[in-house]
């Protein structure tokens, strides 16, 4: 059984003398988000997440959720563990503090997010979706609206879905069909099914608030014609508290290969009582709101798969005695060596690692931004902020799942066929791993968002967002003798970044399918660029830091940034020449030839 | 008979909209009206009148000195100077009896042989005529402008059968060559040619509309360039041209069209329309018309009219996929199922059976009602271009399909297999006799339309191509996007120089677009500096350099004919031809200050040049230095080839044509004349130019602007970056400075400019919006 110990000094390298995020705290409304205060939170997530959620990760994933008769019930512990989580007030940390929130940045909730996925990600789906519908409802909702169900949301006590998918669609939402008639007092109902809707029933809260996308009468076809609607589970009465019991049931709950403790539901809007949220047939940019930050917590899951498989690997790794190192027993008192002592064996840890590591120091700066775009004083500061979240959102949410996805598939590799069976709780991170790679749009989707609207937006002005800061510092640093060997692969690799983007925009005018032939590729070209610039950064300040009682961790960055640069930045080259060869060898095979 | 002096009739908006033209093709004009009741000044009604023309946007006097040709007087006194007068146009109220009378005065007191018009768009010319002279007739005729004069290309003429042929030889040249109007020849019919289609058009697209119960946005959607015409469509070219028109012309066109033509059957009374303009709603220039600004509670909302019940209500924007589709053709605009392909069905089904049954009634041929619609409605393509295109054979036999009568003209288009075809290298037309004759273009004529046809280009690339334009000159023709200049447009400029160095003797930079050149591609430029590529945009700043300097120097004739925009790069491809040969209607400018940068390939250095001083100017490296930057730094774009010359984009020398078909055949007869003048190519100039002290003196200027709040934080570095090249950086008024030198200062401080973030924030707001960002 895996173990968990959050990733503290990792974690507030990257906050605070990567990002600065002590400086955090002279914006406007993070008064109280100090250094100290941070660092305080950070640990006790860190406990909460180790001492009770990670204990009841494999049971839950054994005992999976249980349906009878249109009631959900999650498996044991798990309602216990949510009662503590909500009495720590979890729920409401990024939460505005006019609802009962503690209006502490994105990015500490960020770090927050990668704990529990590290240590629980069924678990972490409950609270994940109430965040999604109270940030829907934060900046759509009517002021009423938001008096009766954010402070709710905040405290846990209710929590929340999002009900987009139906059986016949999944990433085209233009095709919805569930109706929504208007009602003679303001109100509407809603017909129609709903699939796949995580947390839409369960016992862990008193009222479940759906956010419900549906046509009304006389939308017009397509993507334009969907409004967004708020359905609880229950009707809240006039004190506020859940009343009478609305027609929306769960049908069922889906059989699926991982994060079985999550319940994934059937939901059957019976003529359900609902209300609309935002301007009528504007739904979809409603929702994109909630999806912007649903896709980059769900990197966030990645990133804490991750971190679970590089914890699980290393301490086998360390534990498991397997013939001797090629050059000779290091430890001959012992019947054999570890296996940490094999290449091979190192080179999935490190290659877990270097890349977690990075994935870490992107998320969080993108999380960062992400806060500067909402509390900076300076409104082009805030767009310029808002631009970099837009661009590296896909990014984020792509390049953190497959990550996640490999890394726990290398877990499983480095224990062997006890990486195989389920008592170790390895395989079941491969498992709960891939679902990440699919919801919130599959990985190809935000290649093509990435290339298809990002790239495009202001004339490419998302890009030099990113561009210009990076280039400029990599153009800096190659100028330092000792920060060559981390600036010189970066700059060859973000040379080739400028080559492909450039390369994108040309071909991609002429004929749109060389952009999608190009998507996934390009995306991941662009992650590794990003983790590059991160990797000289951290290499940077490791290498000021290499006296004194903390000297092994800065070490060990700079080992990991060299390992970075040598063995898994080359893959840009691949990267982009596989993209510049054009569509022509994916097209060429008619559909009836496959 | 030359007509060497005109007068013009009535100083309202088209008589002296006509006036100005021909002041702007620097003939004399005497402007008269009537002496008002009381008047202290008798001629002020003229007087009013050409202030009015002076301060009028779109402007119609290509310079303010061409005011100066333009002599107001009256019809009391001034009627002993009809004298020396060549052509008089008469361009009164519409009353047969007004202008009747006028004619008679005029009979005295004209010079023998002399002209007389009338820009009548309702009368006919044998009504004009009755009880008066022969002597008269034989030299009357029909003169119908379209509004505004200088910018609508159509003029029809209208013969009658006493006039005598010169007379309409002598006004068809003028009216081609001098004011370089598109000439139609129409028939002495209703609504002559353009009005009779044009308005049976409007008739039947709001008919049409109304029974088919589109809202005005799908209508306009349908109707404006899915159709192929202008993007107003049917009720926003409405409110543009006055609601209160309609009843007017509905009224003429009905009272004087038999009672079994088509339009006196389509057309009837439309409520709604008597409703808005007793209201006040006549369009743009009244409280708004079928869409208005409602700016209830100091906002800006745009509305439309419901045309079943009048209800205002905000606009909204038309989802037809037929609008989309219509890309692919009219023929799948109107085989399209949705409401907006009925919608053009109906509407084209009619208005171009109608067009194919007035042949020859109104025109002797096809190709004269296509140039009407085309010149006089701004149609992409006419009505029989517009048949052709979806296939002749092709629409009659869905006519047939649905009961409709087949004109026996159309009818035997569609057996010949269209009204037009290339045969032998040549446009040629059906004819209504059933044979088809070749499209004769007047002598001075030549198009590179007609070119393409009969020949395939020397070189071509995705952005320009080169021409074979006969006696050993090439034409380089644009053909980019809005013909925005990139690398390719100058890789293939580089390669055209180089082949008529080897192998021809001359070449013309001209092209038939609606804009010569909008400049380089700064959608490239951005992405390239988006993704910090700077090499790419200093390249492309090189390449255009040595573009340009290679063109200058080259040793045959390279003559620019520019029509339209020539801006940014545009420009600086006129300033390095050795000679131009520009359009009347040519908006010439260096406008990169609208962008954050400043012009980098040579521009700069040409406006230094050309703001030399001569003998009589003031001595010292100062001033032209300081008339360039003004030029520059304001962005200012002269608004035709004659203002361009006072803004020193074009040479007094360089010559100016006012009929666009014309540009070509005389920019190939300059290139040619230089060519036997013997022709050198330019030295290269030695500029002195003031350095630090005069930038620190260009600063101060800009300065004060900033402190006035006329220029802002980015004007000022932007202005700084030009006063730097302008002043000779580092110069020494004492030492002579190479023009390479100045080139190489335009190409850093481009350079410094394109890595500004206020720069970047220009280039998007201009691509994004179209409108500069003033930041």
């Amino acid at each position: 059984m895996p173990t968990y110990t959050a990733p503290l000094d990792d974690m507030r390298f990257v906050l605070f003398e990567l990002l600065g995020a002590d400086k955090l705290a002279e914006l406007p409304g993070f008064g109280d988000a100090t250094q100290d205060v941070v660092e305080a939170v950070l640990e006790e997530a860190g406990k909460f997440a180790a001492n009770e959620l990670q204990p009841i990760n494999h049971s839950g994933d054994e005992e999976g959720c249980h349906y009878e008769n249109g009631t959900v019930t999650t498996p044991k512990g798990f309602k216990e563990a949510y009662a503590k989580f909500i009495e720590g007030g979890w729920t409401g940390l990024p939460c505005d503090p006019e609802f009962g929130g503690q209006g502490l940045p994105k990015v500490v909730n960020f770090a927050v997010e990668e704990m529990i996925c590290s240590a629980n990600l069924s678990f972490g789906m409950y609270p994940g979706l109430s965040n999604g519908a109270y940030n829907a409802l934060a900046l759509h909702g009517t002021s009423e609206q938001k008096a009766t169900y954010l402070p709710k949301l905040v405290a846990g006590t209710w929590s929340g879905t999002m009900c987009l998918t139906e059986p016949h669609c999944g990433t085209d939402l233009g095709l919805i069909k569930t109706r929504a008639e208007p009602d003679a007092d303001g109100s509407y109902k809603i017909t129609g099914t709903k699939i796949f809707i995580s947390a839409g029933e369960h016992d862990l809260t008193d009222n479940i608030v759906h956010l419900v996308l549906a046509r009304l009468p006389d939308a017009p076809a397509g993507i334009r014609g969907i409004s967004l609607f708020v359905c609880p589970k229950f009707i809240p009465n006039t004190s506020g508290e859940a009343g009478p019991r609305n027609a929306v049931r769960c049908g069922s709950i889906e059989h699926k290969m991982g994060i079985k403790a999550s319940a994934t539901c059937v939901m059957n809007f019976d003529g359900a009582t609902a209300w609309l949220v935002g301007q009528p047939n504007k739904g979809m940019s409603a929702m994109f709101t909630m999806m912007n930050a649903a896709r980059l917590a769900v990197g966030m899951q990645g990133l804490g798969i991750a971190e679970a498989a590089y914890q699980g690997a290393v301490m086998y790794a360390k534990d498991r005695l397997q013939m001797r190192a090629l050059s000779g027993a290091k430890f001959p008192d012992k019947p054999a060596d570890p296996i940490i002592v094999h290449p091979d064996v190192r080179r999935m840890l490190l290659t877990m690692r270097a890349l977690t590591e990075g994935c870490r120091a992107v998320s969080y700066w993108v999380g960062m931004e992400l806060d500067i775009s909402r509390h900076h004083p300076d409104e082009k500061r805030r767009q310029e902020a808002d631009d970099l979240v837009a661009l590296l959102t896909p990014v984020v949410k792509a390049f953190l799942t497959d990550h996640g996805f490999h890394a726990a598939n290398l877990g499983v590799q480095v224990f062997g066929g006890h990486g195989y069976i389920r008592e170790w709780g390895m395989e079941q991170l491969v498992r709960d791993a891939r679902i990440t790679q699919i919801y919130e749009g599959t990985n190809g989707i935000q290649g093509l968002d990435l290339v298809g609207r990002k790239l495009s937006l202001g004339m490419g002005r998302l890009l030099r967002r990113f561009f210009h800061p990076v280039g400029a510092y990599l153009e800096a640093a190659a100028e330092k003798p000792e920060m060559v060997e981390f600036a010189l692969p970066s700059m060859k690799a973000f040379a080739k970044l400028q080559q492909a983007t450039a390369w994108l925009a040309q071909a991609g005018l002429k004929n749109p399918e060389e952009a999608g032939a190009a998507a996934t590729d390009y995306l991941r070209l662009f992650a590794l660029v990003a983790l590059a610039y991160m990797w000289c950064r951290m290499a940077e300040i490791a290498l000021r830091k290499q006296a004194g009682e903390k000297a092994p961790f800065y070490e060990a960055k700079l080992v990991c940034a060299r390992f970075f640069m040598t063995r898994l930045l080359p893959e840009t080259n691949t990267l982009f020449a596989t993209l510049t060869s054009g569509s022509q060898t994916l097209m060429a095979l008619p559909a009836e030839a496959f | 008979m030359t007509i060497k002096k005109a007068c013009v009739v009535g100083a309202g908006v088209m008589g002296s909209g006509i006036a100005a033209q021909i002041a702007n093709a620097g003939v004399p004009v005497l402007l008269l009206d009537i002496v008002p009741k009381d008047a202290a000044d008798s001629s002020v009604i003229a007087k009013a009148s050409i202030d009015k023309l002076l301060k009028a946007d779109p402007a119609p006097l290509m310079s303010k000195s061409a005011a100066k040709l333009i002599a107001p007087g009256n019809i009391e006194d001034d009627l002993e100077q009809l004298a020396d007068i060549d052509w008089i146009v008469e361009a009164i109220i519409e009353r047969v009896d007004l202008k009747q009378d006028l004619y008679r005065k005029l009979e005295g007191k004209r010079k023998k042989g002399s002209i007389v018009s009338s820009n009548t768009s309702t009368i006919p010319l044998a009504q004009l005529i009755v009880g008066l002279p022969d002597s008269f007739a034989q030299d009357f005729c029909i003169t119908h402008f379209f509004n505004p004069p200088r910018y609508m290309r159509l003029l029809e003429v209208v013969g009658g059968s006493k006039t005598r042929p010169e007379a309409i030889q002598q006004i068809t040249e003028f009216g081609d060559i001098m004011l370089g109007k598109t000439i139609v020849h129409a028939k002495d019919t209703p609504g002559f040619v353009a009005n009779r289609i044009g308005v049976y058009w409007m008739q039947a697209a709001v008919t049409a509309a109304l029974d088919l119960g589109l809202t005005v946005e799908e209508a306009d959607a349908i109707m404006g360039r899915p159709i192929g015409a202008p993007k107003t469509g049917i009720f926003g070219l409405l409110d543009l041209v006055g609601l209160d028109l309609m009843p007017h012309v509905d009224l003429s066109m009905a009272a004087s069209l038999k009672a079994d033509d088509p339009y006196v059957k389509l057309r009837r009374d439309w409520p709604l329309l008597t409703k808005m303009i007793a209201e006040g709603y006549t369009g743009r220039k009244g409280k708004g018309g079928f869409y208005r600004l409602n700016t209830d509670g100091g906002g800006r909302v745009k509305e439309s009219i419901d045309l079943k019940t009048g209800a205002y209500a905000t606009s909204r924007e038309a989802r037809l996929d037929s609008a989309d589709a219509a890309k692919g053709g009219l023929k799948v605009l109107v085989s399209h199922q949705d409401r907006g392909g009925q919608y053009a069905w109906s509407v084209l089904s009619r208005l171009l059976t109608y067009a194919a049954s007035l042949v020859p009634e109104i025109a002797d041929n096809i190709v004269e009602v296509d140039q009407a619609m085309k010149t006089g409605f701004n149609f992409k393509r006419g009505p029989f271009e517009m048949i052709d295109q979806m296939g002749a054979a092709w629409f009659v036999e869905r006519l047939r399909s649905e009961k409709i009568d087949v004109p026996a003209f159309l009818d035997s288009a569609a057996k010949a297999g269209g009204f037009y075809k290339v045969e032998g290298g040549k446009l040629n037309y059906l004819g209504t006799d059933g044979a088809y004759h070749p499209v004769e273009r007047a002598d001075g004529v030549l198009l590179l339309s007609d070119i393409k046809l009969i020949s395939k280009p020397i070189l071509k690339n995705i952005s320009a191509s080169l021409w074979d334009i006969g006696d050993g000159v090439a034409c380089l023709e644009f053909h980019s996007k809005m013909n925005a200049l990139d690398s390719d447009s100058l890789g293939l400029m580089k390669q055209a120089l180089d082949h008529v160095g080897k192998k021809m003797k001359a070449l013309v930079i001209h092209n038939e677009a609606e804009n010569f050149s909008v400049g380089a591609n700064v959608g490239l430029a951005l992405f390239a500096a988006n993704v910090g590529l700077w090499p790419m945009i200093d390249d492309l700043i090189g390449q255009g350099q040595a573009v340009m300097k290679a063109m200058k120097y080259a040793p045959f004739p390279v003559v620019a004919a520019p029509s339209g925009m020539a801006l940014g790069g545009g420009c600086e491809t006129v300033l390095h031809a050795s000679a131009v040969q520009a359009h009347a209607e040519t908006y010439i400018g260096l406008v990169e200050v609208g962008v954050g940068v400043i012009p980098g390939w040579g521009g700069c250095k040409e406006m230094l040049i050309r703001a030399q001083p001569g003998p009589k100017d003031p001595k010292g490296p100062m001033p032209p230095v300081a008339v360039a930057f003004e030029t520059i730094s304001l962005a200012k774009v002269a608004k035709s080839a004659a203002e361009a010359k006072e803004l020193k984009f074009l040479r007094t020398s360089d010559g100016i044509t006012m009929n666009r078909d014309r540009l070509l055949a005389d920019a190939k007869a300059r290139a040619l004349k230089m060519l036997a003048d013997g022709y050198q190519p330019p030295k290269p100039a030695e500029l002195r130019l003031p350095g630090p002290t005069g930038k620190t003196g260009l600063n101060l200027v800009v300065h004060g602007f900033a402190l006035q709040g006329k220029a802002l934080a980015h004007d000022v570095t932007v202005s700084d970056a030009l006063a730097e090249v302008l002043s000779g950086g580092k110069a020494d008024h004492t030492e002579i400075m190479t023009e390479d030198q100045v080139m190489k200062l335009e190409r850093a401080a481009f350079m410094k400019l394109v890595k500004t973030e206020p720069t970047l924030a220009r280039m998007e707001h201009m691509l994004t919006t179209g409108k500069p960002l003033r930041n």
